[in-house]
């Protein structure tokens, strides 16, 4: 009996194996396929503003940042969103009842006064107090809205839809770093769509070892601390082979809350942000496109490969796992609220792949693993490993993996996604942190998950704690 | 021998070692398990990629360096020379000696070929391309920067060069064309015409649109757009109308175009186009599309705002019929051209509209328009404010307020686009 559940065990585990390495495979076929697409139809930065600036028909966008407690760095915020260079678009920044002098200095600093304004709530948010704009044209494009306190960015993103009055809006972070052409590489890809855009994801990574001067990234780099080195690495996967490779068939399953541009009708329509959910940004995505499927319009997701937005990432492991544990929660969330779009063709092949694919590989993955790792500890007791055969299945994943690696590398110079200051060292970090991650990065990936999983089902409640930021490198003038 | 059957021989060779190897390779592992040898053919199948590409890596790196060394000598060669061209210095006319003056060429080669090979002018007009987007000088005298252009051979390279490569070049290099406005050949444009990629087709039309006489727009009396059209379009088109009509030539009738189209998406483009260049002379033939086609709401929607904007006043009773009945978003659209017409006759159905709806946009829009309509608006405004219900009454304190009234001017201006002289880099 034993021995029956032992071999059904391994057989199933290496069917999985191989099944999530060819699942792989047809992602980086996907993701090459997409980038020789957008190296045909998508031109240099320096084209694309030359056609998008002078023209009044480039697409108007409001960039909304909701902002809690920021004091320390609200002001190198604004500034720096305000070097956005495009020709068309409004910042508006949602004070969610901070209560440091967040409000105080953006008053002070650009002049604020408060005015009247039109405001449908066409979305939940909690209700607005005011709404601040400039007396200095210089700031004309500034919008600042105070809000009573929601307690989650997705009520401060929803009130910012509220006072949006562009066909598109970009939800980002208050302390990202976006890079100035990233608007005009989002609205390229909008204004070329003959059909209807109704999201655009951007590559974002991590500012953690980066040079900043001005609010502008100046010099790129890897960071030199292991944990953000894996995430990096994690990041760069994940935008340039699975997101871009699922952009490839219009089946982006998540534009990323952190830089993500989003019709702003379709948006409202769909409901917003969920205030309650842990992954609002995925809900909201399949909220859309349900949207869309059922009364029938067609659409289009697509990702822009090259880096659009920076943000700092957790630095430490504490805070890493505490920022997994609230993504697994939000995973299981997902699956369990929009388990109807799973297999559903109807979802078209969001429904009919990416969330089966998601459900398969990204959700049963860690339960897996830990089960297999658990399972290979009582074998090593019990004197039952062959290990000819165990360093042989990992070794191909390690060689598997170091393929991704590359792959990774070759697709970032190929689509200039990341402009290096140094490319050989970047890429030798990236390389060697991969060689690591099997090691130390995965098994905690793996256990954080596991523990988010738990608390979701033993409904335990979470309290959201911020990532402390260490700041990023700044350039002396 | 010659050479092909040495070729053949080698080639010969390397199947026989590569067939030797790969069935030794199986003989190893045949007497193992199925999952050993899908493991070893896994692995070995990963490793072959990381060589691919890590040797595409390298290739693609050594490429880049060439070009990046390729570029400098353009820069050293030539960069003062197209600063020049490309400043204030180059204001007043020039002739094709004092141009050779400038790059410091002899003048007795003027006329001969100047730079070496292809590999040269692609650089060369690369790096003018990047600099002439850049700069986006308006101070330059375009004149010279085509007599610059043909004194070193460019133009009949990107004439040659469209006809000949693969597409992303073609575009480009039909793109370069058109940014730098040079004369293109007739037979360039009917080839590009006929081409299998829709976007080398488009960019042939809209060169097309740009240079030739009416009669050879008749190729525009189909359904063309319908198969796809987006907002590069419409910038396309937008530029190319105004080039012609700066040229001096007819506009075509966009109303009749619009007729032509079944997909709304290009039905409104051309509507829009007809806004644009104040095609107010065909606005008629868009009642037929106003009645048959009430459905399509973004249609209804575009064509109520290009009455209005160009004070097609003879549409004022099919928009006041329609108000009621439309949904919100064209609501909204019909009674800012009612707006615009402001003949008295519709301040009523403003009136109606501003009642009769519950969307707090609709109504706040509805305020809007009756604050615009004219003195008599104005005074119907601020009865309507003295009655109006305390949810009301921030909508009405929204345009006694001169920083929202500042925006209500920029949003009328988006919302109607009115000087095509903006139009695409003019």
């Amino acid at each position: 009996m034993w021995i029956a559940i032992y071999y059904v065990f391994c057989y199933l585990v290496f069917g999985y194996t191989m099944l999530l390495m060819l699942s792989y495979l047809y992602l980086v076929f996907m993701s090459r396929q997409s980038q020789k697409h957008i190296d045909v139809n998508i031109p240099d930065d320096e084209t694309i503003k030359y056609f998008l600036q002078g023209s009044p028909l480039t697409p108007a966008v409001s960039i909304i940042a909701p902002a809690f407690n920021e004091e320390v760095t609200i002001l190198d915020n604004v500034n720096s969103l305000m070097q956005i260079d495009y020709p068309n678009f409004e910042i508006i920044i949602v004070n969610d009842a901070s209560t440091d002098r967040t409000l105080e200095l953006l008053i002070n600093e650009y002049k604020l006064v408060e005015v009247p304004y039109d405001i449908a709530m066409k979305v939940q948010s909690k209700p607005i107090k005011r709404v601040l704009k400039s007396t200095d044209p210089k700031y004309s494009k500034l919008v600042v809205v105070d809000k009573e306190h929601g307690g989650k960015k997705a009520d401060g993103s929803n009130a910012g839809i509220n006072v949006c009055s562009n066909k598109y809006f970009v939800c980002t972070d208050v302390d990202c770093i976006i890079e100035p052409m990233a608007l005009y590489r989002m609205m390229w890809l909008v204004v070329n769509s003959h059909r209807p855009m109704i999201g655009v994801g951007a590559t974002m990574l991590m500012s953690n070892g980066c040079i900043v001067e001005d609010g502008r990234v100046v010099e790129a780099a890897v960071p030199n601390t292991l944990i953000p080195m894996f995430q990096q690495m994690e990041y760069l996967r994940s935008f340039l082979i699975s997101k871009l490779g699922w952009s490839g068939i219009n089946a982006l399953p998540n534009i990323s809350g952190g830089f993500g541009l989003f019709d702003t009708d379709v948006a409202v329509k769909s409901g917003g942000y969920d205030p309650t959910s842990m992954a609002e940004d995925v809900d909201m995505m399949l909220r859309m496109v349900t949207y869309m499927k059922n009364t029938g319009q067609d659409f289009r997701l697509a990702q822009v490969p090259q880096v659009c937005c920076w943000t700092e990432g957790p630095n430490t492991i504490k805070t890493l796992c505490r920022q997994r544990i609230r993504w697994a929660r939000g995973l299981f969330e997902i699956i369990s609220n929009h388990r109807k779009m799973f297999f559903n063709p109807h979802f078209g092949p969001i429904g009919a792949f990416v969330l089966p694919y998601i459900f398969i590989f990204e959700f049963i993955a860690p339960v897996l693993e830990m089960t297999g790792f658990l399972f290979m500890i009582w074998l090593i007791f019990t004197g039952g490993v062959n290990w000819d055969s165990a360093i042989l299945l990992f070794g191909m994943i390690y060689i598997f993996s170091v393929f991704m690696a590359v792959f990774v590398i070759f697709c970032d110079y190929s689509t200039k996604a990341v402009n290096w200051k140094n490319t050989k060292i970047s890429y030798l970090k990236l390389l060697l942190v991969t060689l690591l991650e099997p090691f130390i990065y995965h098994p905690l990936i793996t256990y954080c998950s596991n523990l988010g999983y738990w608390q979701f089902i033993s409904n335990q409640t979470s309290v959201w704690k911020p990532i402390q930021r260490r700041g990023v490198k700044k350039k002396k003038s | 021998m010659n050479t092909v059957s040495i070729l053949k021989y080698y080639f010969n060779l390397i199947a026989a070692y590569v067939t030797y190897y790969f069935k030794y390779g199986i003989s190893l592992f045949s007497d193992y398990p199925a999952e050993i040898k899908v493991a070893v053919s896994a692995s070995a199948f990963s490793v072959l990629l990381i060589i691919i590409m890590i040797v595409t890596l390298f290739y693609l790196s050594y490429q880049k360096k060439r070009r990046i060394k390729l570029n400098r000598r353009i820069e050293k060669r030539f960069g003062k020379g197209i600063d020049f061209m490309l400043s204030e210095g180059s204001r007043k006319r020039m002739s094709r000696y004092e141009i050779a003056d400038v790059f410091e060429i002899d003048r007795e080669n003027v006329g001969k070929e100047l730079l070496k090979n292809n590999r040269e002018k692609e650089a060369f007009v690369d790096y003018f391309y990047q600099l002439f987007i850049t700069v986006r000088s308006d101070l330059a005298n375009r004149d010279n920067i085509t007599t610059f252009l043909f004194l070193f051979g460019i133009p009949e390279f990107l004439e040659k060069e469209v006809s000949l490569r693969s597409m992303k070049r073609k575009v480009r290099y039909m793109s370069m064309i058109r940014t730098f406005k040079l004369p293109v050949s007739p037979w360039v444009i009917n080839k590009l015409l006929s081409s299998k990629y829709l976007r080398v087709q488009r960019m042939a039309m809209y060169s097309n649109i740009m240079l030739s006489s009416d009669s050879d727009l008749d190729y525009f009396e189909t359904d063309f757009f319908d198969k796809h059209c987006c907002i590069k379009d419409e910038i396309e088109l937008a530029y190319s109308l105004q080039r012609r009509r700066k040229a001096g030539r007819k506009l075509p009738n966009l109303a009749r175009w619009a007729n032509l189209q079944k997909n709304e998406r290009s039905q409104c483009m051309f509507v829009r186009l007809m806004r644009r260049f104040n095609q107010l002379q065909y606005c008629d033939q868009l009642t037929e599309l106003y009645k048959t086609q009430p459905r399509k709401k973004k249609l209804i929607e575009e064509i109520s705002r290009t009455w209005g904007y160009l004070n097609y006043s003879d549409g004022e009773d099919l928009l006041v019929d329609a108000l009621l009945i439309q949904p919100d978003d064209t609501k909204v659209a019909i009674m800012h051209a009612l707006t615009r017409f402001a003949t008295g006759k519709s301040l009523g159905a403003l009136l109606e509209g501003y009642y009769n709806t519950t969307n707090p946009h609709v109504r706040f829009e509805a305020i809007r328009c009756i604050y615009n309509y004219g003195e008599e608006g104005r005074a119907k405004f601020y009865e309507l404010k003295q009655n109006a219900l305390e949810t009301d009454l921030k909508l009405f304190d929204f345009f006694d307020n001169p920083i929202t009234l500042e925006k209500i001017r920029l949003d009328k201006e988006q919302a109607y686009h009115p000087s095509v002289e903006t139009v695409y880099n003019s």
